[in-house]
């Protein structure tokens, strides 16, 4: 009985624990590439310094000119345009990189 | 005088048990494979169980998730009279301006009742990626619907909701300067909703037909006889 009552809290959990995930939204993160490796990419906001650590996959979008170009091009320092999803800045997925000109300074 | 300990050894299960249990297991699995995990994380649903969960909606969430800002009271939808649409409420007039840092881009929408109308005219100091759209609330299909797609500066115009839902712009600063982006309104809305590229949204207040005041008149001049 008791087994039986624990498989059943393993499923009710499953279910509930799906719950969160409903919270998936997009966000744009604009700034530098401080950080990339094979399934990561750590971009320095300009807005306010924040660095904002994100995962990559092979559904990642790398861009330039609107061109679809290889991901061996991202390197550290060049300023892009991030568009991910996920619950928070903590757990995003990034969708597509543009590599864009740096902004003029204000 | 030494005491002696009987250890109990568990006894292993026999085989038939084991693979009993390891088909139950996969079984147990498969079935939450196919009604919890495929639908939430790649919209699958072969059995429905997706849709009727609402887990279909976390694999593929719409970009803006729709928001009814409309306030409570008398929904300002028209109604026909010949050429005439009346209402039950004055119109709300709306000024917003924006600067747009580089590569950030806005939404900035109103709730309109189907068949209600609201003019307008922006501009922007540099030419901006832009579309006009609506989306639906309530539900309905297509949840998102664009009116005019294209990178313009300037547009003036007047807009009938098709549907009801939050209709307005989507403007991004395509560039590495700033822009500032100016929009003048008028029209039975009800509220305004604004969402910003790193995700922060507010409800706008919008401007009653009484914050205006007739234009002085000019002094008595010498024109006319």
């Amino acid at each position: 009985m008791t087994r039986r009552l624990m498989i059943l809290g393993m499923l009710a959990g499953l279910v509930v624990g799906a719950a969160p995930a409903a919270a998936h939204d997009d966000y744009r993160i604009i700034g530098t590439v401080t950080k990339i490796t094979a399934k990561t990419l750590d971009v320095k906001q300009t807005k306010d310094g924040k660095t904002i650590s994100m995962r990559t996959d092979e559904a990642t979008l790398v861009t330039r000119d609107k061109k679809k170009v290889s991901t061996t091009e991202l390197k550290t320092g060049l300023s892009v345009v991030v568009d991910a999803r996920g619950d928070s800045l903590e757990d995003l997925v990034v969708l597509e990189v543009r590599i864009v000109p740096s902004p003029t300074k204000k | 005088m030494t005491s002696k300990t009987e250890v109990q050894t568990p006894t292993p299960p026999s085989l038939s048990t084991l693979a009993t249990t390891t088909v139950i297991a996969l079984v147990v699995a498969g079935v939450l494979l196919v009604t919890i995990v495929l639908p939430a994380e790649y919209a699958i649903d072969p059995v429905g169980t997706g849709r009727w969960l609402g887990l279909t909606e976390i694999a593929s969430p719409s970009l803006t998730p729709v928001e009814d800002v409309s306030p409570a009271g008398a929904a300002l939808a028209p109604v026909q009279n010949g050429p005439v649409g009346e209402y039950p409420a004055e119109f709300k007039l709306d000024v917003f301006e924006i600067t747009l840092q580089p590569y950030e881009y806005v939404e900035y929408k109103y709730h309109l009742e189907q068949g209600a109308t609201m003019l307008y005219s922006w501009t922007a100091n540099a030419p901006v990626i832009h579309d006009l759209h609506g989306e639906r609330v309530g539900g309905g299909e297509p949840a998102e619907e664009s009116f005019d797609k294209q990178d313009r500066r300037q547009a003036s115009g007047s807009l009938t909701a098709p549907f009801t839902g939050i209709h307005g712009w989507y403007w991004e600063n395509p560039g590495g300067e700033p822009v500032t982006i100016r929009l003048t309104s008028s029209g039975f809305y009800s509220s305004a909703l604004e969402i910003r590229s790193d995700r922060t949204r507010r409800t706008r207040k919008l401007r009653p037909l009484e914050t205006l005041s007739p234009i002085p008149e000019e002094s008595a001049g010498t024109g006319g006889r």
